[in-house]
């Protein structure tokens, strides 16, 4: 089965995006921050990442950067997650390797479209 | 409940109490990018979230709310008092929408447009630049408007918590919409210890079951990540330090579970039987010797302590997790009254015991709103006074031994004691003569007392009467006890002192009339055998037992009258028995008792028992409620033997001592605290085996030179030292300097002058009391003294020095003067450690009970603590305030204006002469003369 990591602040937020990406059959990792999220890639590398903007510690765009530079870090795609309020960082989290981008509240129809664009399903 | 519903309430009630904090200090801090940046995210996050679950109220709040956040981190909008305001407003209506979507699962209907439109308003520049105080009025009339829940238009929780003044208050606005109190964080690590311990599966939780636990009872959590603020409010951290410890939270947070409360509590209390158990296991193999249970047994003991420790750990929480909400009290109680106040908090990561952490929270929230509203001043009448406009309140919480230290520090206008004895009055509480025999210290601690409130308006925040005496019994509730100060014109202090945990405590078991009784080891001082034959017996004093202890006096309670032991004992004993209790009657000499001295707070009292045995682990069990109200239990325990005792509350048995005694007591202990001052002596060999003695203070270094380096100019010998040449003279005038080899010297240094004491050999170093027996004949030495029981010379430094220096103290010595200064309490001011060192013997020698201070500030302090003497000896020449300003202000206040004032200075001219008598001197002596200056001190005392 494929996995996707969930890298998000806010349980909630883990919660839901989890319970959306089982249904599309992925097996979920989460990860709180950045920085958790990049040691948990560098362990196994995921299939796909639901990437958050903001967060503590390590936000989603320094993340980015990161994983594309990390060996097998070009394999994941990743999925921005962004409000209508840091829409703006869109063209920023494209530039740096995000291969698509979702806006928040998202629901498993909408995640359903996107992965099928990334090729996942 | 929906899981992901409670889930999400937790998470948010989480997020808006990390939101208070930092709104607060964004407040003292509007440039600091990072606060801002951690506000804005929160409030996103508690947009996005509510997105999610659709929840559309909130949802428009929220972002309103971030809308003015974001023109703030861009910089388009000021961070203002008023902008704040608008900000913790705007967290207050999303709390309360929490609040009816926990308790209706969903969100009420209502219109949140004013709100945000006020938002959108600031958001675009708009916001009012009215006075902060007026402001605050406003917000307060409108907030019911916005909102429309039912239940929140007349809860406490819609209101700022400043409004309310009582314990009430504070726990209503403790409380908050969500029920927080009754879950919280265990380090994961921990729980594997406890998991491991419990091998034999008492109760495993696991992450699983905890989880859904937790999902179920979310009433009962608390945040993981809801990190207090570790320090003040006020003060800014450099923004890499802020970064650093950011980095570190969310490791932290990721290896923490949530574990309900009463999983822990049942835990406790399992460990807690499980240490009885074992007590009971290892009082049954003491009396076999050779089972075969030993050693597992000795495992089975270890492991419970382990465990026990371990199940302790996890119910250990930050005491910031209760100052939390503290920031934002002051905040809105500083804009309210239109004062400026700083919170300062040091030590929010000192860790206590949930229990005691829940128990203490209300009585602090209470004292730091108390310094806020009476102690910190207006900014206009704190500038009159000369204080910084900005009034602070320090929290500072540390260890110290078993216990947990919290201090609440204000810099404002202290208690007014002439208020508190009139109201003292106005109460009867006391009349205005026993008012008059108290110390200041004893009037304060009348604000303690139910009712007692000098606040002259009610206000909304404090002045309704019910208040410290609240605090107080929580506090001692808890086996703690709280002290204060109170500086008039400079602050007040609290300082409460509670145990770290309440669960399991090391008891000493006493016996009274044949009954066991547990007495928290904390509280106890030292035991002591009383008997007829020896020196310690027991007295009366007005009816009251005492005892005479290393010169003190102790007052003493009779347990078994306090108890009537001897009452329940009459009443079971058959004839048979009769015996025993006509022994028991022989007791009322009240002598061969053993006395156990107490302490609670700062008072000390002996309780009488009639035997001492062990100290044990004991777990505390609440009293039944029929018991509760008897002061002097505070709980009950069951032994390792099975018997079920009482625990005695020292608290309560303080009561029982007489009053008189007491305060007998307290100035007997003042007399003795003067006489019982030690010193360091340092010892050595100069001439004969004799041991001689020199104050420590007093000797600069120890150094051990070359016999060969010596240089001698005009019989003098002397030594480069430290680029000078240092003279040397031998203690010892008999001394023959040897051809080699090294010898050991004592540097005695003042200001530039140095000078080496030649000895033989140096000893020791003793802590010793200094009673110098005898003024010595021989002029090199003060007297002697007996010290580690020998006698022992103590030398006149001040004899070597002048061989050295002819001019060191500006002046020769003349003959001894006479005795008459004997029992003269003087008080030395003098700012050179050398000359008070060298003074205080030798005017202990002349039998006078010396008390020396380092300044004039010291000295007057004193003053202020009401001590009083029977001369002030005083050097001219000191920083800051000399002594001429000394003798002015000593002159100034009725208090000591009638004191012998003695001068003492180097400079000796008929000039100073007459300024010193200008400035209130009464005499005035060359330094050192030391002959002079008793000459001077018997005139005076004779002339008084």
């Amino acid at each position: 089965m494929r996995t996707c990591l969930v890298v998000d602040d806010s349980k909630v937020v883990r919660t839901v995006a989890q319970r959306i990406v089982r249904e599309l059959d992925f097996e979920t990792r989460e990860s709180i921050n950045g920085l958790e999220a990049l040691e948990s890639c560098r362990k196994s590398m995921p299939d796909v990442v639901l990437l958050d903007w903001n967060m503590p510690v390590m936000n989603g765009i320094e993340f980015l950067r990161e994983l594309r530079t990390s060996p097998g870090g070009e394999r994941p795609k990743v999925i921005f997650c962004t409000t209508e309020t840091d829409a703006k960082c869109i063209e920023e989290a494209i530039t740096a390797g995000a291969d698509e981008y979702v806006m928040k509240p998202f629901d498993t129809e909408i995640i359903r479209g996107k992965f099928a664009q990334v090729g996942l399903l | 409940m929906d899981d992901l519903l409670s889930e999400f309430l937790t998470e948010t009630t989480e997020n808006l109490s990390l939101l208070d904090v930092e709104l607060v200090n964004l407040e003292q801090n509007p440039t600091d990018g990072s606060i801002l940046g951690n506000i804005f995210r929160l409030v996103h996050t508690i947009k996005g979230t509510s997105g999610f679950l659709g929840l559309p109220r909130l949802e428009s709040v929220a972002h309103a709310g971030e809308n003015v956040l974001g023109k703030f981190r861009d910089g388009e909008l000021e961070v203002s008092p008023q902008a704040v305001t608008l900000i913790l407003r705007c967290m207050d209506s999303i709390r309360d929408l929490l609040t009816s979507l926990e308790e209706t699962g969903a969100e009420p209907e209502g219109d949140d447009s004013s709100l945000i439109e006020a938002l959108n308003a600031a958001a675009e520049g708009g916001l009012p630049a009215a006075d902060p105080v007026e402001d605050s009025k406003v917000e307060t009339a409108s907030a019911p408007a916005v909102e429309s829940s039912p239940e929140s238009a007349g809860g406490a929780s819609e209101e700022p918590p400043v409004e309310t003044g009582d314990m009430e208050g504070a726990d209503a606005a403790s409380v908050g919409p969500v029920n927080m109190d009754a879950g919280f964080p265990v380090a994961a690590e921990l729980l594997d210890e406890v998991a491991e311990a419990e091998a034999a599966g008492v109760v495993a939780a696991s992450d699983a079951e905890i989880a859904s636990e937790i999902a179920k009872e979310v009433k009962q959590s608390i945040a993981v990540e809801a990190k207090p603020p570790t320090n003040g409010a006020g003060e800014s951290r450099p923004a890499n330090q802020r970064t650093q410890a950011e980095a570190k939270d969310p490791s932290v947070a990721s290896q923490s579970i949530r574990v309900n409360v009463e999983t822990l509590e049942s835990l406790m209390n399992l460990v807690g039987e499980l240490v009885l158990t074992r007590n009971q296991l290892l009082q049954m193999i003491r009396s076999r010797n050779d089972s075969e249970f030993v050693v597992p047994l000795q495992r089975l003991s270890h492991i419970t302590t382990d465990l026990q420790e371990g199940v302790m750990k996890t119910r250990m929480q930050p005491i910031g997790n209760a100052w939390a909400k503290l920031p934002r009290i002051v905040r809105d109680l500083a804009v309210e009254t239109g004062r400026k106040i700083e919170l300062k908090m040091l030590g929010a990561d000192t860790e206590l015991d949930r229990q005691v952490l829940e128990l203490i929270k209300d009585p602090l929230t209470h004292m730091v709103r108390n310094s806020a509203d009476h102690g910190i001043e207006k900014p206009a009448d704190r500038i009159l006074v000369g204080k910084p406009e900005t009034g602070t309140i320090m929290l500072n919480a540390f260890h110290e031994g078993g216990h947990i230290i919290i201090q609440i520090i204000d810099d404002g206008k202290g208690l007014d004691v002439g208020r508190i004895c009139q109201k003292i009055i106005e109460k009867r509480l006391a009349t205005e003569s026993e008012l008059e025999s108290m110390v200041d210290q004893q009037i304060l601690q009348y604000i303690f007392r139910p009712g007692f409130s000098t606040a002259e308006t009610v206000t909304n925040v404090s002045g309704r009467g019910v208040g410290m005496d609240v605090v107080r019994t929580n506090i001692e509730k808890i086996g703690g006890t709280v002290d204060l100060k109170s500086e008039a014109g400079k602050g007040v202090s609290f300082t409460i002192k509670i145990p770290l945990t309440l669960a399991i405590v090391s008891a000493l078991i006493v016996n009274c009339g044949g009954q066991r009784f547990a007495l928290p080891q904390i509280n106890v001082l030292e035991l002591v055998r009383a008997s007829g034959a020896t020196e310690t017996r027991i007295e009366m004093i007005k009816n009251s037992p005492v005892l005479r202890l290393r010169d003190r006096l102790l007052p003493l309670v009779d347990l078994r009258s306090v108890l009537r032991v001897d009452d329940c004992e009459t009443a079971i004993k058959t004839d048979a028995d009769i015996g025993a209790i006509a022994s028991t009657a022989d007791r009322g000499t009240q002598n061969d008792c053993f006395v156990v001295v107490t302490q609670v707070g700062e008072y000390t009292f002996g309780m009488m028992v009639d035997g001492v045995y062990d100290t044990e682990e004991i777990v505390v069990k609440p009293l039944a409620p029929v018991l509760r109200e008897l002061p002097y239990y505070s709980g009950n325990t069951i032994l390792g033997d099975g018997s079920v005792i009482m625990i005695l509350d020292p608290g309560g048995m303080a009561g029982e001592t007489s009053s008189e005694v007491s305060q007998l007591a307290q100035t007997d202990d003042r007399e003795a605290a003067l006489r019982d001052e030690t010193m360091s002596l340092l010892l050595f060999r100069a001439g004969g085996n004799e041991p001689k003695a020199v104050p420590l203070e007093l000797v600069a270094r120890l150094e051990e030179i070359n016999v060969s380096d010596i240089e001698r100019s005009q019989n003098r010998a002397l030594i480069q030292y430290r680029g000078r040449l240092m003279p040397l003279v031998p203690c010892d005038p008999y001394f023959e300097w040897p051809a080699e080899g090294r010898q050991p010297v004592l540097v005695f240094v003042d200001g530039d002058q140095a000078m080496g004491l030649v000895v033989d050999q140096i000893v020791d170093i003793v802590e010793e009391r200094l009673n110098v027996d005898i003024t010595a004949d021989s002029e090199n030495l003060i007297g002697s003294a007996i010290v580690n029981g020998r006698a022992t010379d103590v030398i006149d430094v001040s004899y070597y020095v002048t061989a050295a220096f002819p001019d060191w103290f500006g002046a020769i010595s003349g003959p001894p003067a006479g005795e008459s200064v004997s029992q003269l309490r003087v008080l030395l001011v003098d700012d050179s450690a050398f000359f008070r060192n060298m003074l205080v013997p030798k005017l202990e020698a002349w039998g006078c009970i010396v008390t020396a201070v380092p300044d004039a500030a010291s000295a007057l302090n004193l003053r202020e603590e009401g001590r009083t003497f029977d001369a002030i000896v005083s050097d001219i020449e000191m920083p800051v305030m000399d002594g001429f300003r000394l003798a002015e202000e000593v002159r100034s206040d009725p208090r000591w204006a009638s004191l012998p004032l003695i001068a003492l200075s180097s400079h000796a001219t008929e000039k100073d002469f007459q300024r010193g008598r200008e400035a209130g001197f009464s005499d005035y002596v060359a330094k050192f003369d030391r002959d002079g200056l008793t000459t001077a001190l018997s005139e005076l005392i004779s002339a008084k």
